[in-house]
Formats: C-alpha cells, sequence, structure tokens
C-alpha cells in the first residue's frame, strides 16, 4: 500500500515536469565502455561473462539467422554508437520480457515478437534496456545492495541484477524482489529509451503503446497472473508508465502523427516464423491470451490460413461448449485460404472423429498424410483410417 | 538391545545427511489402486517432498536420481484433473477430459511438462504418436524431447490408455544423451507392461 502511495506521488511528480519542460537524459558512459579498475565492478564483469559462456550453450537459444538479423538490426539501430556493445541473444520464451546485464549482454525473448505490433514497439522495449545499461543502473543497484549486505554474498548475487520478471539465474522470487531495479531506474530508462528511439528516426510514441498493449493481454486473460506478481513488485505499474510516457514523450515530441500501422518486415518475420513462435504460446495453455494475440495479428495483416488455424487450436485447447464446432470451423477456413498448415488436415479429421463423422474424418487425415508422407505420427493416423 | 543399536544407527545416519527417504523398489508386479506395471530391475521410488508436482497417487521411481532419470506412474485421472499439481494458482495446468483422443493427450503432457519445469524455462516437444496396447486396452505412445534452462536437455517416452473415462500413464524423462540411453529399454519396458488389474478389467 505504501509502495503504491510512493509511486503514485513519483508518477505525479514526472508527469508534471514532463508536461512543463522534459528534461534531456544524459547517458552515464561512452560508447565501448570497460569496466573501471573498481574491485566490485570487476567482479560483476567476470561474473557476468561466466554467465554468458554458460548462456551461449542453451539450448534454448534461437540460432535462425532470419530472426536474430532481425533483431540486431533493431538494437543496432536504436543504439547508434553504442550498437557495438552488445551482444544480443534471442531466447525461447512465450512470455513478454528483455533483460540486458552490465556488460552488454543482451536477452530478447521470443514472446515479445507476437506481442509487439510494429518493429518501432520491439524496439521501444530494446531501447529501454539499452537505456540501463547507459545510465550503469546494474553497477548502481549492486552498489546499494553491498552496503546493505554480507559482503561475501555481493558477486553471487550481483550476477542476478537483470531487468526482467525472471531470468535463468534468478528463479527466487524474493531474490528478484531484492535486486531488481528501482522503479525510478525503470522510468528513467523507459524515458530515455523513447529518446534513443527519436534520435534513431523511430517512433518515440511506441514507447507507451507496446505497454497499452500488455494492459489489454492481462485483461483478456483467462488465468490472471498471480497479485502481486513479480513483473508488478519489479515495475511501475503499467497504466501509470504509460500515462507518465506518453505526457513525457508527447511533450517532447509532440502528438503522434496516426495510429501505428504494423509494418512489412514485421509482418514477413510473423508470417514465416509463426508456427515455431505461437507453438510455444499455445502450450502455456492461457487461452485467452492466445486468443487476444491472434485478433492483434489478424488486424495487422498476418496470413489468415495460419491465423485461423491457431485459432482451431485455441478453441480445441479452451474446451468449452461450442469450441469443437468453433475450432472445426476454423480449421476449415484455414484450409480454404489455400494456405494452411498440414496440421490443420490432420487436427480436423481428429474432431470429425469426435463427431463420429468417420468419411469425413478419414478424408481430412488421406489428405494430412498426402502431405506430409514422413509424419511421425503416420503409424496413429494409419490406426484410424483402417479402424 | 536390537532396537537401541538400531535407533543409534539411524541417528548417526541423520546427522551424516544419508537419509534420503527412497525406497527399493524390487523386481515383481507393482500395483497402483487399479493400474499395475511389472518391473524386472531394482528402481527407488522417490520421497513425496522431493516430488511436490506429483498426484498424491502417482508414484516416481528413479535409478541415478531425479534429476537424471524419473519414471512417474500416473493412475486414474479423471475427467478435469491435472497430471500434474501445482501450489500456484495462476500456472494455468491443462486438464484431462474424458473424451480426449490421443493427439490431445499428447498435446496436455507437452503442456504440462512445459509447467512442471517453469513456463518460459522449458521448451517441449512430442513426436512419434503411435499405438500401444496396454494389457485388453487400446492406447498409445509417443516420444517427448525438453530443452530447459540451466538444465541438460531431456528425453523420453510415454505410453498412456483411457478406460472407464479415467487417464492412465507412466512417462519416462532421462538426461541427454547418457542417462536415456542407459535406462530407455527397461523403462520402456515398464511403460508397456501397464495394465488395469483384473478385477477392474472384469468390470469393464
Amino acid at each position: 500500500m505504501i509502495r503504491v502511495r510512493v509511486f503514485s506521488a513519483l508518477a505525479i511528480l514526472l508527469s508534471a515536469a514532463a508536461a512543463a519542460e522534459p528534461v534531456t537524459i544524459e547517458h552515464s558512459i561512452p560508447p565501448g565502455y570497460e569496466p573501471s579498475e573498481a574491485q566490485d565492478e570487476q567482479g560483476l564483469w567476470m561474473e557476468l561473462e561466466e554467465y554468458e559462456r554458460t548462456l551461449n550453450q542453451s539450448a534454448l537459444l534461437v540460432r535462425d539467422p532470419d530472426l536474430n538479423n532481425y533483431i540486431k538490426g533493431i538494437v543496432c539501430r536504436v543504439a547508434g554508437d553504442y550498437c557495438n556493445d552488445f551482444r544480443v541473444y534471442l531466447v525461447r520464451n512465450p512470455g513478454f520480457n528483455a533483460s540486458m546485464t552490465a556488460t552488454g549482454m543482451m536477452q530478447i525473448w521470443t514472446g515479445l515478437l507476437v506481442r509487439a505490433t510494429s518493429s518501432d514497439e520491439i524496439a521501444a522495449v530494446v531501447g529501454h534496456e539499452i537505456a540501463h545499461y547507459t545510465r550503469m543502473h546494474t553497477l548502481q543497484r549492486f552498489r546499494k545492495l553491498k552496503k546493505n549486505a554480507a559482503a561475501g554474498s555481493i558477486i553471487d548475487i550481483g550476477i542476478s541484477i537483470f531487468t526482467g520478471t525472471s531470468t535463468p539465474l534468478a528463479q527466487s522470487i524474493g531474490m528478484m524482489n531484492a535486486l531488481a531495479f528501482s522503479r525510478e531506474q525503470e522510468q528513467e530508462a523507459d524515458l530515455l529509451g523513447a529518446q534513443l528511439m527519436a534520435e534513431a528516426s523511430l517512433d518515440p510514441h511506441a514507447a507507451y503503446r507496446v505497454w497499452e498493449h500488455v494492459i489489454a493481454e492481462e485483461e483478456a486473460a483467462a488465468v490472471k497472473r498471480q497479485a502481486p506478481g513479480l513483473f508488478a513488485q519489479t515495475h511501475p505499474d503499467t497504466q501509470s508508465r504509460v500515462d507518465v510516457t506518453r505526457d513525457w514523450v508527447t511533450a517532447r515530441y509532440g502528438p503522434p502523427d496516426a495510429e501505428s500501422v504494423a509494418d512489412d518486415k514485421l509482418i514477413q518475420v510473423l508470417n514465416e516464423h509463426y508456427y515455431f513462435l505461437m507453438e510455444d504460446q499455445i502450450d502455456t495453455n492461457r487461452f485467452g491470451r492466445t486468443k487476444e494475440l491472434l485478433e492483434r495479428h489478424s488486424e495487422m495483416g498476418v496470413e489468415p490460413g495460419i491465423i485461423y488455424y491457431f485459432y482451431g487450436e485455441m478453441f480445441r485447447q479452451r474446451a468449452d461448449d461450442g469450441d469443437r464446432q468453433l475450432a472445426m470451423s476454423a480449421y476449415r477456413h484455414s484450409i480454404e485460404t489455400g494456405n494452411a498448415p498440414s496440421d490443420a488436415y490432420r487436427n480436423l479429421g481428429y474432431l470429425h472423429l469426435k463427431e463420429k463423422e468417420l468419411d469425413a474424418a478419414r478424408k481430412h487425415f488421406r489428405a494430412f498424410l498426402e502431405r506430409e508422407p514422413e509424419a511421425s505420427d503416420r503409424a496413429m493416423i494409419e490406426f484410424y483410417l483402417t479402424e | 538391545m536390537r532396537l537401541a543399536r538400531y535407533l543409534m544407527i539411524l541417528t548417526l545416519a541423520s546427522l551424516t545427511g544419508c537419509v534420503t527417504g527412497y525406497t527399493l523398489v524390487q523386481p515383481g508386479v507393482q500395483s497402483f489402486g487399479s493400474m499395475r506395471v511389472t518391473v524386472d530391475d531394482n528402481w527407488n521410488l522417490a520421497p513425496a517432498r522431493l516430488t511436490p508436482s506429483a498426484r498424491k497417487q502417482s508414484r516416481t521411481w528413479t535409478q541415478d536420481g531425479l534429476l537424471l532419470d524419473r519414471l512417474t506412474i500416473i493412475p486414474a485421472v479423471a475427467d478435469g484433473e491435472t497430471i500434474f499439481v501445482s501450489r500456484n494458482k495462476s500456472a494455468a495446468l491443462p486438464v484431462f477430459h474424458a473424451d480426449m483422443l490421443p493427439n490431445e493427450v499428447e498435446e496436455l503432457v507437452e503442456s504440462s511438462i512445459v509447467k512442471l519445469y517453469g513456463e518460459g524455462q522449458s521448451a517441449v516437444s512430442t513426436s512419434n504418436l503411435r499405438p500401444q496396447g496396454f494389457g485388453e486396452h487400446g492406447g498409445f505412445m509417443f516420444d517427448i524431447e525438453a530443452a530447459i534452462t540451466e538444465s541438460p536437455d531431456y528425453r523420453g517416452s510415454v505410453g498412456a490408455f483411457i478406460v472407464d473415462d479415467q487417464l492412465y500413464m507412466v512417462l519416462f524423462l532421462a538426461a541427454e544423451p547418457h542417462y536415456f540411453d542407459k535406462h530407455a529399454a527397461r523403462a520402456e519396458a515398464i511403460i508397456k507392461s501397464a495394465t488395469l488389474t483384473m478385477k477392474t478389467i472384469r468390470r469393464n
């Protein structure tokens, strides 16, 4: 309760300042920064570099060159002269997050790609992370903690300082609460991130639009995140950060020219990698959120054949009354586009089987096997064809 | 006198941290309510405190330790129930429906294992869905692969069948490549031996 009141006061102050005369936020370090000779900073860097070597071996890293080039292109555009300071890792995780260390190791989750409605919104999240780096937030936080913690444990916990909701090395909620950036640092990163976007000729209004989508998704969720969620505890209240950032960006750069429109590059990336990206989202069993994302992607203009297929998957997973018929209809629409994934035929076949419509089931099973003669579940499909 | 000696040994073992709570599972037929499997080797039954995600009726066995290999026997999951449990109410564990077809049980397991290892901390895929008989009951098997943060990759196989609207399942997962190769054959033999007790079969 106290935290909410304190942050509300901060938001009002920042908002008032933004409306009057938005200040320019300066970087704390130059491009190509190397750690000072201070023992604690040297130790922190050493631990983070060791962690990065481990991360490099992770099976959860996305190695696809197209996806990596797309993300690295955005990072370098926002980073400008700082581009060579960063190593970017695309991590297979359906959640919404990115993180940055003091050494310039940036992690971006694949869930960000299915939540952004434009490349500018991805750039907004990237700009926020770069701001944490150039303002040396990690080292500041590390030194603040050092004053209050046993010296022997400092280096161990230092590597857990990231910006996100959770990290591979920071599974403990208690640990993350202790180590997360302060809300003031998060706010500063939001505003400097928007500043970096404008300097790169990107739309700074994307800095708050991306959070409006987060709010919309949370409202659509069938199962809400645990409250108060870790994300809420380590980041400013989402609506407050939208309001403060919108006021600051509008005061500094003027109102938005137009509503955000999905760019061709993001649509191309989603069309080429949608199946891979959305399969992980389906595995979360969070069908309320999945439905919200599908509606968003449909409006953006992602290939309808694959959108309809995932509507079928979502309805089938939700399994409410009438959802089987909705799923069958979605698979049929997918097939009618002429651009359906092969699995649409198989899954429609399974649903006809449940409806005891055996001829229709066999027809779609055969269509699936014609398209995927080497399918790993061929034996199961053939079992139903001969049953 | 013998009791006093036993207690002293137990106390000493506790002090040295050697008491793990594992119980030896001996070769032969092992029953879990109406479900049974046949075992031809020794396994170690993990204590419940080490398997907090397991259903009360489930049993988890291992050869070399839970982080390296585990065989989980999950009997009688009823309609609307989950195959694992979670204290986290926002975990959104998927539930079993009695009318599920093999592909849907495959998806149920895939999503459940994502939750077991932590949403966002794992990527799970399944393959080779195929028919498999379990005694007199028709069922299916499939293979599973899981990449998990800060952990070795896992590989395994699953056997399952549905009788009287209840799901019966045996799930094997082991670290790649050594521990999967080491135990895959004996785990598959146990999976394929799964069936229901005679009493249940007669009732059907």
